[in-house]
């Protein structure tokens, strides 16, 4: 009696375990085709070589969240909102210089992969491009001559290889708004109190090479100096139009010693 | 490796997933001060594409046009081109940019193309590499097309230098295609001319055979007011450059001298002497319908006034209700009177494009046997800081601000004669532009 008890209780333990066992085998044979499927999107991701795991920390490591998507009433505001703009119409001129395109044939456009459609940036004001502008080369390198600055672009879905790499790409954008912000810098608008202090100012460059949205990320701790680098960013009406055509926010860091 | 994507997996889908919504299309620049270093560029030689005749001598004159206008911007350091390599780029291929980026160059943007003539055309294909960055150097390329001349040689250059320093100078166009009108009296007359902003194409605008003085151009670009002796008194006249002669201007009673437009050209400040003559500040509009608006009533003369051209709100003018001439301020209606200068001899006012400057010309210390000249001078209007632009040189009077901000042009008698001067905001790279004759009072067009 004993016995037959003891039996039946484990006969249920090994039915439990093997069912365990079938689950555990199916979620590891999922994983693995998963990777296996999809390995392509992400075989390199967070690899040495590709640095661009620094770029995920970079993002998070930002202290101020973006301010949420402005909710689009453009009564209220003066933001454009998400609404499709109409394109200024385009005049007729006679034009000044004729592009050289700057890709030999072979760089001719791929089949786009359907990963790419699905994901679409939300539609912003159509500026139509200049009749002389030179498209750019595609994609751009890891690591580059400038070490002061770092960058990240995103594209669509979790991309994390290839896309735009700004600060590389575009170093000469960066040399630019360092001069300028650097030149409009009244260091005589602060006071004798200040040592040696470093102010962390946040701002965005708006596709039309506006800056906006200026706001001290870190105080230097002296007031005047927090203030003359908010002043030196709003003194400047233009960085001109970004080369990639997108926003683009800058942490610039002004360094002051007496 | 396949664990390692196995975390990937993990990682992935619970961190990251969640964010990337957020941070997709966001691009990052970090950087920080870095004062005092101006950009610099190299400009070889564009490559001649053909051996004749004239492409080399249309060659010559777009090089050395290019290479002044660069040069002239103040943005940039120009590499002297002893420093080179013997290998020249005329294209993209033959660019190697070791040998730009490293010493003795050492530059950081490269500036190449080449020019020649055919089928009666004349094509330049112009490049400007980011010397610095091997991967991606294009930060441009164009092209132009234009009937073989010496002046569209100088055209293109302009055009191309321009293109570079609206990149590299932080989106504000250069003045390589702006122009600058003068007084000159080299035909017997004073009249009204003309020049490209570095002295290039002198033309004679009016033929009054009396006397023009103070030309304004309108900030369209279309029109150029002046005063001048019209019958038996000084009028304000106006001449348009579309036309190419006087067209009708309004007119008053009395003398009226120193036109000056209103950024939007929808305002003309004037001073005139039409009430009870005592030269005062008066508004009107450019075809006179509205009448004129007085806004000056204080005795003593009230010339040169000058908009400030960021907010048209304010008017800065030249007042002598404390003896000597002395700039004041005032808003755009004749209210809230600020006095600028407090002693010398102040004159002709110019605001600076961003509205933050006064330049003008002031004899600090007056009198016999005072110290110092008659020099250029600028004032930050808030502040009321000053700092002097020109040393020891004559007698400097009449600046005038280029659109971008960044020049100042003047009239100075360092050479013995009145001619016309310019130079860097910053009182640097001071330059003879006129030599014939007396040529004075300047005015930089608005684009």
């Amino acid at each position: 009696m004993m016995q037959t008890g003891i039996f039946e209780e484990r006969q249920k333990w090994k039915g439990a375990i093997l069912l365990s066992a079938g689950l555990h085998l199916f979620v590891a044979l999922a994983i693995i085709l998963t990777v296996h499927f999809r390995g392509e999107q992400i075989k390199t991701w967070g690899s040495a070589t590709a640095g661009e795991a620094m770029s995920a920390n970079l993002v998070s490591a930002v202290p101020l969240p973006q301010p949420e998507e402005p909710t689009a009433n453009i009564v209220a505001t003066e933001n454009k909102g998400q609404t499709q703009s109409l394109p200024a119409p385009v005049t007729k001129d006679e034009p000044k210089a004729i592009p050289i395109p700057l890709n030999e044939p072979k760089h001719k456009p791929q089949k786009t992969e359907t990963t790419q459609a699905e994901v679409k940036p939300p539609p912003r004001p159509v500026t139509p491009p200049h009749d002389n502008a030179v498209p750019y080369g595609a994609g751009g390198p890891i690591s580059g001559p400038y070490g002061a600055f770092q960058s990240t672009n995103v594209k669509g879905g979790f991309n994390f290889q290839g896309g735009g790499d700004f600060g590389n790409r575009f170093g000469w954008y960066v040399q630019v708004v360092n001069n300028k912000v650097s030149n409009n810098w009244y260091t005589t608008e602060i006071g004798a109190a200040a040592g040696a202090r470093r102010a962390y100012i946040l701002f965005d460059i708006n596709p039309d090479g506006s800056p906006g949205n200026v706001r001290v990320e870190q105080t230097s701790g002296v007031p005047a100096l927090d203030q003359s680098a908010v002043r030196a960013v709003q003194r400047i009406d233009t960085f001109g139009p970004t080369p990639s055509g997108n926003k683009v926010s800058v942490e610039f860091w002004f360094d002051y010693q007496r | 490796m396949s664990v390692f994507r196995l975390k990937s997996v993990f990682f992935l889908l619970v961190f990251v997933l969640p964010i990337t919504k957020a941070v997709a299309q966001q691009e990052w620049i970090r950087t920080g001060t870095n004062r005092g270093a101006p950009i610099r560029l190299a400009v070889p030689d564009f490559k001649a594409t053909a051996a004749d005749s004239q492409t080399t001598s249309l060659n010559t004159v777009f090089n050395q046009t290019l290479w002044n206008d660069l040069d002239n911007s103040g943005i940039f350091d120009m590499v002297a081109k002893s420093f080179y390599p013997i290998q020249i780029p005329g294209t993209p291929v033959e660019v190697k940019l070791d040998a730009w980026s490293n010493a003795p160059v050492n530059a950081a943007f490269l500036a190449f193309g080449n020019l020649g003539v055919a089928n009666e055309k004349l094509q330049v294909m112009g490049w400007l590499f980011d010397a610095k960055n091997l991967l991606s150097p294009q930060v441009l390329g164009k092209q132009y097309q234009e009937t073989p001349t010496e002046s569209n040689a100088r055209l293109i250059a302009h055009r191309f230098a321009d293109e570079i320093i609206f990149r590299l100078g932080g989106g504000i166009n250069g003045v390589a295609e702006s122009r600058i009108y003068f007084i000159s009296s080299r035909k017997g007359t004073k009249e009204v001319w003309a020049m490209d902003y570095d002295g290039a194409g002198q033309q004679q605008l009016t033929h009054l055979n009396s006397i023009a003085l103070s030309p304004r151009v309108s900030p369209d670009g279309s029109r150029v007011a002046f005063s001048a002796i019209s019958h038996d008194s000084w009028q304000i006249l106006m001449y348009s450059l579309d036309l190419g002669r006087i067209v009708s201007s309004p007119r008053f009673g009395g003398d009226n001298f120193t036109p000056a437009w209103s950024s939007d050209g929808s305002k003309l400040a004037f001073s005139s002497s039409m009430r009870d003559g005592d030269p005062e500040i008066y508004l009107t509009n450019p075809d006179g319908a509205a009448g004129a608006k007085r806004l000056t009533a204080v005795k003593g003369s009230d010339v040169s006034p000058v908009f400030n051209p960021k907010t048209n709100g304010q008017i800065a003018w030249v007042s002598g209700r404390a003896g000597l001439p002395q700039i004041f301020i005032m808003d755009a209606d004749g209210s809230n009177v600020q006095q600028i200068t407090k002693e010398g001899y102040a004159v002709s006012p110019s605001w600076s494009p961003n509205g933050l400057l006064l330049a003008f010309s002031w004899i600090r210390h007056y009198g016999p046997g005072a110290p110092g000249g008659q020099d250029i001078y600028l004032m930050n209007v808030a502040t009321r800081e000053f700092v002097q632009l020109t040393h020891d040189s004559g007698r400097n009077d009449f600046p005038s601000w280029s659109p971008d901000g960044r020049h100042i042009v003047f009239q100075s008698t360092r050479t013995g004669s009145e001619q016309i001067w310019s130079m860097l905001a910053d009182g640097t790279h001071q330059q003879q532009i006129t030599r014939d004759g007396k040529n004075s009072m300047p005015n930089w067009s608005y684009k």
